[in-house]
């Protein structure tokens, strides 16, 4: 078992949880090229080390926070909450 | 006399004979099996209201229940705060329009409040019995210990793989957990406990009033 710690419910199995994805910057649509469109969508940095990414807590308390966890060894450390805006999404 | 007309059904299929209480269908505790040591009662008919509001605010002042918490601040009513910013009341059968105007009242113009009558919507049950843990801990990840779960603890998590929510509601002394879940799949839930609990010769249990 996975433990992912939550940031408002503390340490659960990785099941409660659906990981979103590897953290990157949204381009500005208003002047973003294609390319740059289909980085953002599509390509990611897969890193052999620590990578920064989000999760949603599905089955817990419903929020987004982000992680940064080493893909070698499942380490965790620093975990912190989306900003507000980003935190109430599903149920 | 005769008996009064059914209006709801749990989704837990009745065991045994069914009498009407308060518009419900419930399944009838044999007097064989009162005083189990470890029970699982069908409590769907208990009233169950969802309030969403800001931490800070009216209504968080009105139910004084933080994350992760349960308490009875309210007269009658168990309120649970499994998720941030989100609390479930449960209270008698019935009781969700006089409980949804006792809050409506307390929030001031400009403060946005969901309230949500989830009676119908959410399958609740009670296991209750000291073996309690030793059922759950076959089917979630929780700590169920006393240092971290004790009697007042509410969280949301995976039970049986299901999203439920699980309150520690301890009575009279005796280990109890409040569960609740999806009403759709409350024959399969409360199924799994059942199976669970075999071992330490867990009862399923009708609901009986007051029931909170
Ligand atoms: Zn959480």
């Amino acid at each position: 078992m996975i433990l992912i710690p939550c940031p408002n419910c503390g340490p659960r199995n990785a099941s409660e949880f659906r990981y979103v994805g590897e953290s990157i910057a949204r381009p500005d649509p208003n002047s973003a090229t294609q390319e740059q469109w289909r980085a953002y969508l599509y390509e990611r940095v897969n890193p052999s080390g620590w990578t920064t990414e989000s999760w949603f807590h599905r089955a817990g308390c419903g929020r987004y926070f982000k992680i940064e966890r080493d893909t070698n060894s499942n380490e965790v450390r620093a975990v912190r909450l989306e900003p507000a805006a980003a935190t109430k999404g599903e149920s | 006399m005769a008996r009064p007309a059914a209006v709801a059904r749990s989704p837990i299929p009745a065991f045994g004979s069914t009498d009407v209480v308060a518009g419900w269908e419930v399944s009838q505790t044999s007097r064989t099996s009162q005083g189990a040591t470890l029970e699982l009662i069908d409590c769907m008919p208990l009233t169950k209201v969802l309030v969403r509001g800001a931490a800070s605010g009216a209504v968080a002042d009105l139910l004084k229940t933080p994350f992760g918490r349960a308490s009875r601040t309210l007269s009658g009513v168990l309120t649970t705060a499994c998720r941030p910013e989100e609390w479930t009341l449960y209270a008698v059968p019935g009781s969700a329009p006089r409980l949804i105007d006792k809050v409506t009242k307390r929030v001031p113009a400009g403060e946005l409040v969901t309230l949500l009558d989830i009676t119908h919507g959410r399958t609740l049950v009670r296991l209750t019995g000291s073996r309690g843990p030793d059922v759950l801990c076959k089917l979630c990840g929780i700590d169920l210990s006393d240092a971290v779960t004790p009697t007042g603890a509410a969280l949301r998590t995976s039970v049986a793989r299901l999203t439920v929510e699980l309150v520690r509601d301890d009575r009279n002394g005796v280990c109890s957990y409040l569960m609740s879940c999806d009403r759709s799949y409350g024959d399969y839930f409360f199924g799994a406990l059942l199976d669970a609990g075999t071992e330490f010769a867990i009862e399923p249990q009708g609901f009986v009033l007051p029931g909170i």
